[in-house]
């Protein structure tokens, strides 16, 4: 493997050296350029009876090996308006919890475009998203484990800004390769990208109205989306009455006007399963969402509503048991928690995961949220000489009823937080954060049980050096629920550009009396950053973008390199 | 391993004319923008890579946001802030910007489903590059520690010369 790596990565350089070209030489050939990144996460496990963690007991981990790797490099080459390029993926095997477990690798993405003005084409892989995602959207997370690019086409067509046209078809990636995959009469294992036996087809019209008739100050426009998924299902699932095409739309009005803006979208994302697919129960996904607020020099306020209704579309509804429907990967469109995205370590213990609307007794979800932030300019009285910065966040969300209403649909998610950031000195700010988190413990059950928890977190900084600073972290959890009290601390050291050294610890002191602890060293040269560590990591649920997967337990050391060039 | 690192060694040092590539996102004003647009007012640029859930691109915008008074006393630049949070946190990113105050200095987009960033090949935030008055990419960092700040200004200065 390294071989290979090593060998890439040197016609890498060939043909990045052959392509240098600094464009500024007159008569000189104009070869493009090339770019790319490489990403290797690297991982070797510890047994730790304390954590409940044994590599030996990992399906991915086979004949005592305890190491584990997530290698990802892309390259892109880019001359004039054609661009090119191709994405590949390693797992040796793949770290633990990930969704794709075995010793692979392979060419996930490889694409061709061409973009002019105002029209662009595209052939091979490409990430797509119609409207916020919540109809359709193709996209990389690699935290998740997800990829789900299109391999097919994509046309658009822009007209003076006015009106706007997209297009596009193609076979979703899924990370694992099914067996009833093919892609235009090609082996299921076409390049290896992992491809499943659905379509996608779907288009997406932009009308501005503003830019039609000439209104300058302000900005409104009137979108829509159609798509279509196509899944190839066995006679016998096509006999039992499950559709093998699902057809959806959106409508959508953005505007916005001296500072304020408003957002609609009206989803129908077509028929869905409910409960278990062989019941043949289905009901018509639907969703709506509302964003609206003002934002002005210092000031900003946003405020958000959504509901969602039978919202499980997936890459895999109906066949292919084997890759599991519940693989955090079967995705096929966005719908994320619409909540503050919590950072510190004990803010993250109880993260909301939405309610799409897959069990027979809950339809959904209704909720919203609203976010002000303010900034208390300097030489003001409260904003003293540094200014001051100030943020909360409120948001709440309930069950749809089996039959989408609200009636009796009950508690699911409730959360408060206030932050406040202050400067008081050139060297030394302060953040302070108080978050309380309420959550229905016993919802999938239809029962009521609200855990409560408190938070607060002193985050303090302080530069002896423009180049060298330090950094403390300070984390309280109050809760008479789950395990009780917690405690975490954090310090990093900074010295600037190169160097940052951290070691934290987080402990349940309220029951298990577990300390969680974890250091590391970071190095980073330009763009090239090489980062090791060694803790002992809890179960939970990795959330990124609103999107979140169950991760097991596990203790060890890492060590990652991102580099880009 | 050492074949590795030697030739990415290499591969670093290769780094040629990188531009800014034609990329669709969206303005403040939630309208498409395409990237190629920036290159248009041919000033130098820092282009920076955030987003609301990550905290060292804060404190980078921050810093920058602190200096450009004095820094745009000795030269002619302009800072764009990419948000590349999902549509998930899209209206958050917007108020979040607004209410630090970088509307008023920064040229804000948002690249809602990280094709920008893909395109620019930024797999972490932040990512910033600094950028000459033709477009080229003369300098570029990933992570942020207080201090990383200085080298942007540095290198901006350099792309003048």
């Amino acid at each position: 493997m390294k071989k290979i790596l090593s060998y890439i990565l040197l016609s890498l350089f060939a043909v990045s050296a052959a392509a240098g070209n600094d464009g500024s030489d007159k008569g000189k050939k104009d070869w493009g350029y090339l770019t790319g990144s490489l990403e290797s996460t690297n991982h070797f496990y510890v047994e730790d009876a304390a954590n409940s963690f044994y590599p030996s007991m990992q399906p991915q981990l086979k004949d005592g090996n305890i190491f584990a790797s997530n290698d990802y490099l892309k390259l892109d080459y880019y001359k004039g308006r054609l661009s090119a390029g191709m994405q590949l993926e390693g797992y040796f095997p793949s770290l633990v919890g990930f969704p794709i477990a075995e010793n692979t690798m392979s060419l996930s993405n490889l694409y061709v475009s061409w973009r002019d003005k105002s029209y662009s084409v595209t052939a091979g892989t490409f990430y797509e998203q119609l409207g916020s995602g919540l109809l359709f959207r193709s996209w990389e997370d690699r935290m998740l484990g997800l990829n789900n690019a299109l391999l097919g086409a994509r046309a658009t067509y822009n007209w003076q800004d006015k009106i706007a046209v997209r297009a596009f078809w193609g076979v979703p990636r899924l990370g694992k390769v099914a067996d009833n995959a093919a892609f235009m009469g090609y082996d299921k294992k076409f390049f290896g990208l992992g491809l499943t036996g659905v379509n996608v087809t779907g288009a997406d019209l932009s009308l501005s109205l503003s830019n039609l008739l000439g209104m300058d100050a302000l900005s409104l426009s009137l979108e829509g989306s159609i798509l279509n998924k196509h899944e190839s299902l066995s006679d016998v699932l096509v006999a039992s009455g499950l559709p093998e095409n699902t057809f959806g739309w959106s409508g959508r009005v953005n505007f916005d006007m001296d500072g304020f803006f408003a957002k609609g979208e009206y989803v129908d994302a077509g028929k869905t399963p409910v409960g278990s697919v062989m019941s043949g129960r289905m009901g018509r996904g639907n969703a709506q969402l509302i964003e609206f607020g003002y934002n002005r020099r210092g000031l900003g306020l946003s405020v958000t509503g959504r509901r969602m209704e039978r919202m499980n579309q997936k890459i895999y509804n109906y066949s292919s048991m084997e890759l599991g429907f519940d693989s955090a990967a079967n995705m096929l469109s966005y719908r994320p928690a619409m909540t503050t995205q919590y950072t510190y370590m004990l803010t993250t213990l109880n993260p909301y995961n939405p309610e799409v609307g897959d069990k027979v007794i809950c339809a959904g979800e209704i909720g919203g949220q609203i976010d002000a932030f303010y900034n208390f300019r300097r030489g003001t009285a409260i904003g003293g000489k540094r200014g001051m910065k100030v943020h909360a966040n409120f948001s709440t969300y309930y069950k749809l009823n089996e039959n989408g209403g609200t009636k009796d649909g009950g508690f699911l998610f409730r959360d408060f937080s206030f932050d406040l950031e202050k400067q008081w000195t050139k060297k030394f700010k302060s953040v302070l954060m108080y978050s309380m988190q309420e959550y229905n413990k016993h919802h999938e059950n239809n029962g009521l049980y609200i855990g409560l928890s408190h938070i607060v977190v002193a985050d303090l900084l302080y530069k002896w050096t423009p180049t060298l600073s330090i950094r403390l972290e300070l984390q309280y959890l109050a809760t008479k629920d789950d395990q009780g009290d917690w405690m975490a601390g954090l310090l990093e050291f900074n010295l600037a550009p190169h160097w940052s050294v951290f070691a934290s610890d987080m402990w349940n002191h309220g029951d298990t009396r577990l300390h969680y602890y974890n250091a590391g060293v970071s190095f980073t040269i330009s763009h090239l950053r090489v980062a090791a560590g060694y803790g002992r990591y809890r179960a939970g649920f990795i959330c990124s973008g609103g999107v979140c997967r169950e991760i097991p337990a596990y203790t060890g050391a890492n060590l990652t390199l991102t580099a880009s060039f | 391993m050492r074949n590795i690192l030697l030739s990415l060694a290499l591969l670093v040092s290769a780094v040629a004319a990188a531009q800014v590539p034609s990329v669709t996102v969206e303005n403040a004003k939630g309208e498409s923008f395409d990237t190629s647009l920036l290159l248009e007012e041919g000033t130098p640029m820092i282009v920076s890579f955030w987003s609301t859930s990550c905290k060292p691109c804060i404190r980078e915008l921050d810093a920058i946001y602190d200096a450009l008074p004095d820094w745009l006393d000795e030269v002619k630049f302009r800072v764009v802030a990419v948000s590349t949070d999902d549509s998930r946190l899209l209206a958050k990113a917007k108020s979040f910007a607004e209410g630090r105050g970088w509307g008023e200095d920064y040229v804000l987009l948002f690249d809602k489903n990280q094709d920008f960033m893909r395109a620019m090949n930024v797999s972490v935030v932040p990512h910033v590059f600094v950028m000459d008055a033709k477009g080229k990419i003369v300098y570029s960092h990933t992570s942020y520690v207080p201090g990383n700040e200085l080298e942007l200004f540095e290198a901006i200065k350099k792309s003048q010369k």
